[in-house]
């Protein structure tokens, strides 16, 4: 009786509902559409960030590897810049270590499981075929969990660069909390390029067995060239090229901003990571969509 | 008479099972990389770009040697030789010994029952069961660049005889860090980190670093006697400073073996199910 009641009930609402979802201008219903498309990739960014923030002692581990890197760097700076004042390529001593430490920050703090590991075993374990019919688009759902996994990560990181680079390089010369913001949208920018980028190369796991050596060119790529040395210090002949490669907006840009802030030059590091963006993401539907395609299931 | 008659026989036994048990060890790495050659393209595919990956490095060092001539009294030829050699030794431990480097799972997940039932060195039996495929491509690359490095037959010899001192220290200091997983938990991403900072540290010349972090690196990590020594050797012969890294990778071999001996007493079993294939 109660159950029937409350049967009742329930259908009286869903109809009432129905019925003001039918007047309801269709804008509404597009920015509804949106909301819960953009639900579930909040959902599970959240999960991952709740289940990351379970493994912080094992996060603060991988301090050890980053000390001994900018350490390293220190020391190979403080011995090429004999002379106080010295510049190199237009940076003294401290911008070109704290270029080192955002850009290694953003490596370190960017790694993620998810865009490397989780992809190449779902493609070569076949797992893939049961997670490309959930109601979610399987590319942003790896994402979504990458930005879970970065979230927790580059804060610490970013918090450690700050003690280690106060302490023992000092401030950075001319930084105001006006270049804050943009570099912050910058960095999370260069991240996200990264995760695509990445995720591209683990989605040529349709076709190749092993993507790991192309991780490990991309990897240095950006690590060698990237992240040690700002583009300025390449011969002016290489310098127009490296500003087309993903170095530019993963982490000259980013960096750059921090260490050296000119309102003038943050549009074009911004419009540069928003076209490598649009760019990285549509080569990454794209090749989703050509690779699952070529699935074939074997069953087990 | 007997006593030395018996005395011959146990040499003789000993002898023959120690070279039964090398031969083991022997298939135990050729069956691995057998194994790994099953995917020829993804085998040599990971060789090359390997190769290519540590060949990136020389950009690097280009660039700094356009700013100074000499980097921590090194030059281009000598910071060749320092990457060449820490390469070497790097890819030939992770192709003989790979499985150390993920020692502390295996005693964390009991999963060194396997080995323990083997009528074999338990240790060697751990030791040679996986090889690192890319690691082939470190141990190519190392010799290339220190043939390029300047050529010459003593130096070669020499950084062969380092190429295996260097494999074994930092095998050793794997172990040593990996045998304390019977102690403490969590030493698998610490003793990670710690075989980093040892390679972080190598591949920079030991000229810019000063006073205790230097110590630090002959000392207390195994960096100095890995590839500085060996390198200074190699450039300026010492015979003093060659035993110096002999003894080195003797007595840090010891005494990793003592502590997971020592570990492997506390070591219990897991009720872990699985086949090894």
């Amino acid at each position: 009786m109660i159950l029937n009641k409350l049967g009742i009930q329930r259908s009286l609402k869903d109809n009432q509902l129905a019925e003001n979802s039918w007047v309801e201008p269709i804008g509404y219903n597009l920015r509804k559409g949106r909301s819960v498309f953009m639900r579930k990739y909040v959902v599970i960014y959240r999960s991952v960030l709740m289940e990351n923030l379970q493994y912080i002692g094992n996060i603060a581990l991988g301090f050890v590897s980053y000390f001994i890197f900018i350490f390293v760097f220190i020391n190979l700076w403080d011995y090429l810049y004999a002379e106080p004042g010295m510049r190199i390529a237009g940076y003294t001593k401290e911008q070109m270590i704290w270029y080192v430490m955002i850009t290694e920050m953003i490596w370190f703090g960017s790694r993620s499981e998810a865009v490397v590991g989780q992809v190449t075993a779902d493609i070569r374990g076949g797992n893939i075929a049961y997670l490309m019919n959930k109601p979610y688009h399987y590319t942003l759902y790896i994402l979504a969990r990458h930005t879970g996994e970065w979230c927790i990560r580059i804060p610490m990181y970013a918090l450690f660069a700050a003690a280690i680079g106060l302490t023992m390089v000092g401030e950075i010369e001319g930084f105001g909390l006006l270049a804050l913001l943009p570099s912050a949208i910058s960095i999370v920018l260069g991240i996200t390029i990264n995760g695509i980028f990445k995720l591209c190369i683990s989605l040529v796991s349709f076709w190749i067995e092993d993507v790991h050596p192309f991780q490990w060119m991309y990897d240095k790529l950006i690590l060698i060239v990237g992240t040690v040395f700002p583009i300025e210090i390449f011969p002016a002949a290489m310098r127009p090229f490296m500003k087309l490669t993903p170095i530019y907006t993963v982490c000259y840009g980013p960096a750059k901003l921090v260490v050296d802030f000119h309102m003038e030059q943050y549009p074009e590091i911004l419009s540069a990571q928003l076209l490598y963006l649009g760019v990285g993401t549509s080569l990454m539907f794209f090749l989703y969509g050509k690779g699952v395609k070529k699935l074939y299931v074997n069953g087990g | 008479m007997l006593t030395a008659v018996k005395g011959k026989g146990r040499h003789t036994s000993r002898t023959m099972s120690m070279r039964n048990q090398l031969r083991v060890c022997l298939l135990s790495i050729q069956y691995n990389i057998m194994r790994e050659m099953i995917n020829k393209v993804t085998f040599l595919t990971n060789i090359c770009f390997m190769i290519l990956n540590n060949a990136s490095f020389l950009v690097q060092w280009v660039i700094l040697f356009q700013l100074k001539d000499e980097i921590g009294g090194y030059t281009l030829k000598e910071i060749m030789l320092l990457w060449g050699l820490c390469a070497s030794s790097y890819g030939l431990s992770h192709i003989l010994f790979a499985r150390v480097f993920s020692l502390p799972e295996l005693i964390i997940n009991g999963k060194l029952d396997a080995y323990l039932v083997l009528p074999k060195n338990v240790l060697l039996g751990v030791m040679t069961s996986s090889t690192n495929t890319s690691a082939i491509g470190d141990l190519a690359y190392g010799l290339i660049v220190a043939s390029l490095s300047g050529f010459q037959v003593k130096r070669m010899l020499l950084f062969l005889l380092f190429t295996v001192t260097g494999a074994v220290m930092i095998t050793a200091f794997a172990l040593l860090l990996g045998s304390l997983s019977f102690w403490l938990v969590r030493m698998e991403l610490f003793g990670d980190q710690m075989v980093n900072v040892v390679i972080s540290f190598a591949t920079y010349p030991d000229g810019i670093f000063k006073g205790a972090v230097k110590t630090l690196l002959y000392f207390m990590i195994p960096t100095g006697m890995m590839v500085y020594q060996p390198v200074h050797v190699m450039t300026d012969f010492d015979l003093k400073g060659l035993l110096v890294v002999i003894g080195y990778a003797g007595a840090l071999s010891v005494a990793a073996v003592t502590v997971f001996y020592r570990g492997l007493r506390r070591y219990s079993s897991g009720n872990l199910m699985g086949a090894r294939v």
